[in-house]
Formats: C-alpha cells, structure tokens, sequence
C-alpha cells in the first residue's frame, strides 16, 4: 500500500479505517471541506508569514483563493455556515493540506479532530487528549511523550499582576509567540526601548502629572498641528500610547512582578504537584487566579476518569504552541526521536468562531494529527496484527 | 555558432544612463547595431555577446531563472523577487549608482512610534481594539515579510501597491508602507516618517550573475574577459598613479607611504636613482604630496588611471567560486 495515494483511497486504506473509527465511534462525524478555500480568513487568523507557505490564485471576480493550508478554520467555516452553528457538534477529518515546507513534498495528509460548542470545558479538553492517545495507540505508539499546558493561566496571571497596559501586552505576546520569554522578561526589567527619545524632555516633564490633564494638552496639541493622517488610528489613541511612554520610563517592571513571573514560569512536571505549586504561589502573593487553576484541576480529573495515567502526562506553565489562537488547555503527543515535530497538537481555541465571523463566542477544542510522521514511526494497523 | 552570452541592461531612464556610462568606462561600449529602438544589442569588440535591454525587475527574473549571464539591477528587485537569492545569483559588485532605501514609513503623527519595537506594540493593540489587522502598502512583499518577522512582528496585513505607495495612508488604503526613498522628500510630503531602525535594505545597482545560466567553456571565458575590464576600470578608479624622483627615495620611506596613505607601489620599490611609481588613493594625494616633498623630492606627478590590468582578477575570481558551489 502507497501512503501517498491514500487522499483518494481514504475510505479503502485499512490504516485509514483504523485512524478514523475511534472517531467515529465517539460520535465524530467525517467533515470533508472544499480543498480551494477563500484565503482571506487565513491570512487574517494567522498574519502575512503563512503567505509564504500558501499556494494562492485569483478567480475572475479577483477573490484571492487557496489550497487549504490546514483543515481548522475549513471544518469551523463550514460549521459556522449550516444550520447547526452555535449547537455542540463534533467532527472528524483526513485529507490532504498543501503547504510550501521547502523540500518536502507540498501536499500531505493530516487527520484530526474539531469539537465546537461544548460548555463542558474542561471534560472535552479530556476527551482531546484521550482521542488522540487512541489514535497514536491505533498504530502501536503507546510510549508517547504528553505535554500539556494552559494559556489561561498564564493570562490570569498577568491580569491578576495589575500591570501597565503595555507590559500586559507585551508579555502575551511572547508567550504566544514562544519567543523566548525568560530573556523578553530581563530585557523589560531594564526598561525601555532603544535610542534616543527626541519627546524625553517632554515625557519627563509629563510623568506623574494628572493623566486626564495631560492626554487633552498632548490631544490638543496634536489637533492644532493639524494633523490629519492618522494611518487609521484616533488622536487619543495616539496621544494615550504617548503617555504610557513616560510611565515606562519612569521605572522597569515592577521586581515583585518578575519575581512572581518567573516563579510561575518554573512550575513544571507532574499535574498534581504543579496544580499544589501554583495554588501556594497564588496564596503567597494574594493573587485571583483560582478560577484558572480550578479549571486545570478539573481537567486533570476528567482525563485519571478517562483512565489516563496523568502522572504520565507532564504539565508546564510555559508550555505554549506559537501560536496565538489558543485560549486555554494546549498539548503535544512526541514520539522519541521525531526531533520537534509531534505525532499530535492540539488545544483550545474558543476566540476562533468570533474572529471567523460568530455573532457569539462558541467554545472549540481540537487537535491534528502528523499522518506522515504516524504511518512511518508506527506499525500499520492495517497489516496483521 | 554557439548561444550567446547574454548581458541583461535596463532598458530605460537613469538606469539605462547610468548603466552604458559603466560599460563604456570600463572599455566594453555597448552598441545598437539595429537602432536605437532595438532592445537587442553588442558590445564592440566582443563576438558573440547579446545585449538584453529590459526592465530591471525582468532582470532580476531572467538572472533568477538563468536566461541571462550577467545582468545590472538593483539589489531590492533581486532580494525581492528571488528565493534564497544568495544561492541563485551573485551580487558581483555594487556599481555605485542607482542607489536608494527600502523603509518602513510610518505617519509622522504617531508620535509615540519611533522604533521597530514601538511598531509591534502598536499593532497588536490595534488589532485587540479594532478587531482587524494594521495594513502595510507596499511592492516589497517578501522584503517586507521577512523584516517584520525578524522584528516578531505578525500583527499586519500586505496590502499590494504598484504606484504611489506613499499616498496609501493619506487616503486611507492602508496605514502604514514599505517603500523605497532616496532623499525622504517623498515621504515628508505624504506625512511620513522613517522609523529608526526602519531601513530595509540599502540598494544599489549591481553587477549580477545567474547561477543557472549556461555556464559553458566558452562562456566562462566571455565572463572573464568582461569582469578583466570591469576590474581593470575598478582597480584604476580607485587610485591616481603619483610619480617622482628623489635620492632619499627607498624602501623605508614607501613603507611609511604605504601604511600612512594605504598607497601601494605596483611596479616595485624605488630604481638606485630614487624613481618610483605609486598608486594613491585620490583622498590622499595632496597629503602624499606634501610627505615627498618634505623627504627631498622636487617633483612629484600626479595622473590618473584609464585601466590597471592585474594578474589576478577578483570579480571573476568571485564568480568562479560561486560557480563551483
């Protein structure tokens, strides 16, 4: 059997069937998105870079279209559009995607899950995870590493600091972004950006002055300036950010801050110790963040009852997927001696529906699956076993 | 007769100027034997060598895909248009005019935006208060793409512009651009500025070889016959031959030339009669001067070059290497 003729052979390939039946029997239905998708809505969830790995045309009425370069967002807008939108419902996938990975062949399979509308959070993150054990299990991957994180901490934590808008943002943004983090948070505690500020005497004389006071001098000035090409952005807005400049040079982020960043930052390793860890950093500091970590326990408990040994499972505060979608509970399921790549990624993504168009948010939790990696570290299931 | 070696021109404006005035200097006129309107031409003197007059980002398509030996663009159209560039053409020498900067320009009421870093703050809280990504006008959409991601910058949206680019957040298409500027004139007209660190790419016309062209026996000498003329010019532009005769004329003396006024002297140290020939770097040849004189020379020449024909030949030399990778 060829795995590359298998995109059109999915309903006969016996390794196929063995994928997608566990799916099915936990109530997944098959999803097969058009191939050619408006492009728009992946450029617009995952910015200009992925335009490089994208295979792009323009139809006659200049729509600009694509192959899908992943089976999210098709499976989510196909959902969004027929007459079940906003109910739970679950669906399965395997197909090919088409992506430019320099080198490797451009159109691949990948298989996976997507499971929408679901209130009971942290009992379908579970479910994620044990799906996808079952897929890797299917083709005798049974020794695979679990890695498992959670956003919303990390974003609880921060809102609960009280810091600087710009601080806030700036530190969601690494973290998302999986830049390294550790070395963004010393840069920050040094304050300031780079160069010569030609505003300093002004933002100098502007610190610690009424904040209201000072946005309507900076907006009036601006607006006797004339100025008129705003590039999109409103005077205040402009005149806000301004002053946020001299908050950041009066003083780096708070040491107290860091230190509790980096605190959080280092838990890591088994669940249960990690959820104990993060509630003593809590109480120490007089931080609100036990929602988030009410949600993580519960989770944890939802997987022990799906009979995953959750001290199998290694849990970090760092743990993020790059990829700035993600809301909440994140995982990776890595084979030894796969290099980075998983066999398995996944998460929650609940802000994807709004961003795709939603009147109203929808909970989305799901995962891919690595079909070249599977079918060639594991052992066919559709060989005699 | 085999094909010819193909030497890509730009075919109109300054460029074009610019372009035939390296050539001629170098020795190698570039003629229309058909006509002025051709876009075919020779070079004299040279058998079986094709002048292409094309527009210079055809150029820099041609040289990626190896129609073209060798070819005059601008360095932005090659980093723009080719992947991986470096591996599939070599820049063999910056030619010294067409010269300008890819930039990030931004409207010069963002008063709070001076710096890369700041533009990245700034779009990703645009888009968490606007629901929608910052747009950036631009031709350079690769340029653009691999400089903000440099920068970590994924809050933006390309918005492609072929004319006029600097109009783009005036009316409202986009709010910021990618574009090049030589004096910034532009630019300050439209209500922008350059950020700090928000040169791209400083461009100039370059002299490009293809690594995918059909690089025969036959061709690679063509190559190294034009690149000995090109160096020859190269070489003698860069110095004024300096003359003179004096006693107290020897070896230590150019010594202390050489290291003070990076002169050389190409044809050895100094006859018993003191005679020597140098080579100076046209800044240094009143300082030079005055050093020989003060050291016992009545006289001292100063002429320039035409050509300086040396064994070794660095610009092929460069291509030969690039070749064989």
């Amino acid at each position: 059997m060829t795995l590359t003729a298998a995109p059109r052979a999915t309903g006969t390939a016996a390794w196929a069937d063995a994928l997608l039946l566990p799916f099915a029997q936990a109530g997944y239905v098959k999803a097969e998105p058009a191939i050619l998708q408006p492009a728009e809505p992946f450029l617009d969830l995952s910015g200009e870079d992925i335009r490089k790995s994208l295979y792009l045309t323009t139809d006659a009425s200049g729509e600009e279209l694509c192959l899908r370069p992943d089976l999210t967002i098709p499976v989510a807008r196909d959902y969004l559009a027929s007459d079940r939108c906003g109910q739970p419902a679950g669906f399965s996938y395997l197909g090919p995607v088409f992506r430019y990975r320099g080198g490797r062949p451009s159109e691949f399979l990948q298989a996976g899950i997507e499971s929408f509308g679901r209130q009971d959070r942290a009992a379908a993150d579970a479910e994620m995870l044990a799906l996808a054990l079952q897929a890797t299990g299917a083709f005798g991957l049974s020794e695979v590493e679990i890695r498992t994180g959670d956003v919303a901490l990390f974003n609880a934590l921060i809102k609960a600091l009280n810091l600087y808008p710009v601080w806030r943002r700036r530190l969601l943004k690494d973290f998302n972004r999986k830049i390294n983090l550790a070395q963004d948070i010393e840069r920050i505690t040094l304050s300031t950006g780079p160069g010569h500020n030609e505003y300093e005497g002004v933002l100098a004389a502007l610190a610690g002055s009424d904040r209201k006071a000072a946005l309507a001098l900076v907006t009036d000035l601006m607006s006797i300036a004339g100025t008129t090409n705003v590039g999109g952005r409103t005077v205040s807005e402009i005149a806000d950010r301004f002053l946020e400049q001299s908050t950041l040079k009066s003083g780096a982020l708070p040491p107290d801050a860091l230190g509790l960043i980096k605190r959080f930052m280092a838990i890591e390793g088994d669940p249960g110790d990690a959820i104990a860890q993060l509630r003593t950093l809590a109480a120490d500091a007089k931080l609100d963040i036990t929602a988030a970590i009410d949600q993580l326990e519960t989770r944890v408990g939802f997987m022990a009852a799906r009979g995953i040994d959750t001290a199998r499972t290694r849990f970090s505060t760092s743990f993020g997927r790059g990829l700035d979608y993600y809301t909440g509970f994140e995982f990776e399921l890595h084979n030894k001696g796969n290099g980075v790549e998983p066999l398995v990624a996944g998460g929650r993504y609940d802000g994807l529906m709004t961003q795709l168009g939603a009147p109203a948010p929808i909970p989305a939790v799901g995962f891919s699956v690595w079909v070249e990696a599977l079918t060639r570290l594991g052992r066919n299931p559709g060989s005699a076993s | 007769m085999s094909a010819p070696f193909v030497v890509a021109v730009p075919s109109k404006g300054r460029l074009q100027e610019n372009a035939e005035a390296f050539f001629t200097r170098a020795g190698l006129a570039l003629a229309k034997p058909r006509g002025a309107r051709d876009y075919r031409g020779t070079i004299s003197g040279l058998d079986n060598v094709e002048i292409a007059y094309l527009s210079a980002s055809e150029i820099a398509w041609q040289l990626s895909r190896g129609m073209v030996h060798l070819g005059v663009t601008g360095e932005d159209l090659v980093r723009e248009s080719i992947v991986d560039a470096d591996k599939r053409v070599l820049l063999i020498d910056n030619l010294g005019f067409g010269g300008a900067n890819v930039v990030v320009a931004v409207p010069q009421a963002w008063i709070d935006v001076r710096t890369m870093a700041d533009l990245d703050d700034v779009t990703t809280g645009f888009r968490a208060q606007h629901n929608r990504r910052m747009r950036i006008a631009t031709k350079y959409i690769n340029l653009t793409r691999s400089f903000f991601a440099s920068h970590g910058i994924v809050d933006y949206r390309i918005v492609e512009s072929a004319g006029a680019t600097e109009g783009a957040p005036a009316v409202g298409t986009a709010e910021m651009i990618v574009d090049i500027t030589t004096t910034g004139t532009t630019l300050a007209a439209n209500g922008l500025k350059v950020l700090d660190d928000g040169v791209i790419l400083r461009s100039q016309a370059n002299l490009v070889a293809s690594k995918d062209a059909d690089w025969s026996g036959e061709a690679r000498e063509t190559a190294r016959v034009i690149l000995d003329h090109i160096a020859a010019r190269a070489r003698a532009s860069k110095y004024r031959e300096v003359r003179t005769r004096f006693k107290e004329c020897d070896a230590t003396l150019l010594a202390e030339a050489h290291n003070r006024f990076g002169v050389v002297s190409p044809f050895g140290g100094p006859t018993s009669s003191g005679m020597v020939t140098l080579h100076c770097p046209p800044a240094q040849l009143y300082a030079l001067g005055s050093f020989l004189r003060a050291h016992g020379a009545d006289t001292v020449s100063v002429a320039s070059l035409d050509y300086v024909l040396d064994r070794d030949n660095p610009l092929f030399a460069r291509l030969e290497t690039f070749l064989r990778r």
